[in-house]
């Protein structure tokens, strides 16, 4: 079947990308006729689609080198350079930077060095009210330290301003930036309300199979199976190295994973279902082969990753942007994870401390039916010393959803 | 952090009202205002990961004050505010202000603007910016998560802040133009209607223009071409009492300086005025 399909390669796709981003820049630089400048498709939801390394093009082409440079130059020559092409004298310059200068924003005595991690005593900023209200109220709660907030503090630490120690791995001057969420099947209830999820940045040349490499979904993990006569080897059979197949899906596009040989198109079913209800036709291209600057996508609109056959995922561009200089520069960090929406584990029914790893049915010592057991808990009660299963039991590997915490 | 968006925004355009009263584009008149307000303390009070979501916030939601629709003036304001609030954040690295690329050319022309009217302190600001890396040069002003509203709460902008079109501009639009001359086209079948007799209308029934429309059009045009000369004839007429003023060295120091300072005072305040009414038709 694999043979009937042709796909549409990198190469390809990338010419016909140029053949239209040079079409555009002939037609001059009038931002009405242009399709690479993104704007709102609906306000404030999501954008119009454009293709990401002509849009890249456009930015560069505007700027100059220094805008998005990351040294930064010299305080006097950019003094000088302001003074002469506004023709202002030296006199005028001196005061106009005392004018323009940070002391003439403070707030506070020259002398004197406000606590900046406290709210000033009468604030009058409708701001600062309503956070004294709020930390007021944090105050009054017995809990004073949140887990997410010091996962949040610890992941900014792992990720703002990172340089690298070798020159060859920093992020190249002008390179696109992506920002991309991530989120977790809405198979709860709850799940369609507070939208959790991974937010990841990529770069440009980062490939779409080296985004799904980062994405990490406990239904990767799961074994399947029942162990209750060999637990020791359970570990060995995860869906991840089963099941290979996965498809992003990105504006009429399936991106199919083959980067190995187990590897089955699983966009097919999909496509043939469209094709025989005369919906708009669909093109498969290759994940690995398939670059952030060959795409074309609308910023903020849903697109889908799915994988283990029907794991789907939401996925949604929040963000492209041009490198700076504060951003983290080191390659080899990225994909680079900058939040992480943290659930809940379930617990080990016998010691309520460690989190579940078995799942057992049909089984005489659980208190329910079915029931959870940490490994250790696991081991204990249902086999003797020499590892010889005790009683009648079924017992599947468990792998919580907060495993990933 | 969405939690102070509302508050965050009303006090920004407190700030930015203040600083309308005083209908300057002066930076010292400005900083002032926002001394006089201790706007620096509004990041006081975040800790940790906090402080960095909060720069995103207050950045972003005075990002739009620097834009169109906004006149001259509050646009001056927000950028001084977008500047003093870079400047003052306690994030460290700093945030940076979101420039989407649709609003590039929005930019520029500000920045032309600033230049030709010699307002040297929102020129150097807005270079230092540049200079500082300020920005970051993105697709959209703000991120996107596909954040569909069920109830849609409409952003009201601040309205006194909005220029407004010229009036004759405003009462004479597209729309207006269309349903008059399809009125007009009734009117003229109505009266051929009334004289079977001949092909043409009896020229004793025509009491109106027979090209009302395009008369009027073309009336409005000239009217915005006139007002566009006038503009630049009050600039260069401006520039030549300055310099007329920097030459008369026979009138005492320091009744000079303040003969300057008052003339220049006005020149701006109409400058920035004029400004505001030549940007729209």
């Amino acid at each position: 079947m694999t043979n009937a399909i042709t796909y549409i390669t990198h190469k390809s796709l990338r010419t016909s990308y140029v053949i239209q981003g040079d079409s555009m820049a002939a037609s001059g630089p009038s931002a009405d006729g242009n399709t690479n400048i993104p704007d709102y498709e609906y306000t404030d939801v999501n954008t119009t689609a454009f293709h990401i390394g002509s849009f890249r093009n456009e930015w560069l082409s505007r700027l100059k080198a220094e805008d998005c440079s990351y040294q930064q130059e010299d305080d006097d020559a950019f003094d000088a350079n302001f003074a002469k092409e506004m023709g202002v004298a030296a006199e005028t310059m001196t005061e106009l930077k005392s004018i323009c200068s940070l002391d003439s924003l403070r707030c506070h005595p020259e002398d004197e060095q406000p606590d900046t991690e406290v709210v000033p005593p009468d604030p009058t900023l409708k701001t600062l009210v309503q956070r004294k209200k709020k930390q007021d109220y944090r105050a009054s709660l017995k809990v004073t330290k949140n887990r997410h907030d010091l996962y949040a503090d610890e992941l900014e630490r792992l990720t703002v301003g990172r340089r690298p120690e070798e020159v060859a791995d920093l992020v190249p001057e002008g390179e696109v930036i992506l920002t991309i969420n991530i989120y977790y099947p809405a198979i709860f209830e709850k799940f369609n309300y507070i939208r959790p999820h991974m937010t990841l940045l990529m770069t440009g040349s980062h490939s779409l199979a080296e985004l799904r490499d980062a994405i990490c979904c406990v239904s990767d993990l799961q074994v399947c199976g029942e162990f209750s006569n060999t637990p020791d080897i359970a570990p060995d059979f995860i869906s991840k190295d089963h099941y290979k197949s996965a498809f992003f899906f990105f504006e009429g596009v399936f991106y199919n994973d083959m980067r190995f040989q187990e590897c089955q198109d699983i966009s097919m079913t999909v496509i043939e279902w469209a094709k025989a209800r005369n919906f708009p036709p669909h093109s498969q291209a290759k994940m690995e082969d398939t670059q952030f600057v060959d795409l074309k996508v609308k910023v903020g609109f849903p697109y889908l990753y799915c994988h283990q056959g029907d794991c789907e995922h939401l996925v949604i561009i929040t963000d492209v942007r041009l490198a700076h200089r504060n951003d983290c520069l080191d390659k080899k960090l990225y994909p680079l994870l900058t939040h992480k929406h943290r659930v809940t584990t379930q617990k080990c029914a016998v010691c309520h401390v460690f989190i579940g790893r078995w799942f057992t049915t049909n089984d005489q010592f659980a208190p329910s039916e079915p029931c959870l057991f940490c490994d250790k808990c696991f081991r204990m009660l249902h086999y003797d010393s020499e590892g010889n299963k005790l009683g009648d039991f079924l017992a599947y590997p468990y792998v919580d959803r907060g495993a990933f915490n | 952090m969405d939690f102070f968006r509302k508050q965050v925004k009303s006090d920004c355009e407190e700030l930015l009202r203040r600083f309308q009263e005083t209908d300057s584009v002066r930076f010292e008149v400005f900083s002032k205002i926002w001394r006089e307000m201790n706007f620096a303390q509004i990041f006081y009070g975040t800790v940790g990961h906090e402080k960095r979501a909060f720069s995103r916030l207050v950045l972003d939601s005075t990002c739009r004050f620097f834009l169109p629709p906004f006149s001259f003036q509050i646009r001056v304001g927000g950028l001084y505010l977008l500047y003093s609030l870079y400047r003052c954040q306690t994030a460290s690295p700093s945030e940076q202000i979101r420039l989407a690329l649709k609003d590039w050319d929005d930019m520029k022309k500000f920045e032309k603007d600033a230049v030709d009217a010699q307002h040297v302190d929102v020129v150097y600001i807005f270079r230092q910016l540049m200079f500082l890396k300020a920005f970051h040069f993105t697709a959209m002003p703000t991120q996107l998560t596909y954040n569909k509203k069920k109830k849609v709460e409409r952003s009201a902008l601040c309205e006194e802040f909005i220029e407004r079109a010229s009036r004759p501009q405003q009462l004479i639009n597209i729309e207006l133009l269309e349903e008059l001359s399809n009125i007009h086209d009734l009117y003229k079948k109505l009266k051929s209607s009334v004289s079977m007799t001949t092909e043409q209308a009896d020229s004793s029934v025509n009491l109106i223009h027979k090209d009302l429309v395009p008369q009027l059009r073309s009336t409005v045009v000239d009217f915005y071409k006139w007002q566009q000369r006038k503009v630049r004839h009050l600039h260069r007429f401006l520039f030549k009492i300055i310099c007329m003023c920097v030459f008369l060295d026979n009138i005492s120091c320091s009744k000079r300086a303040g003969l300057l300072a008052s003339i220049k005072s006005k020149a701006y305040g109409q400058a920035s005025e004029v400004c505001a009414l030549c940007y729209r038709f």
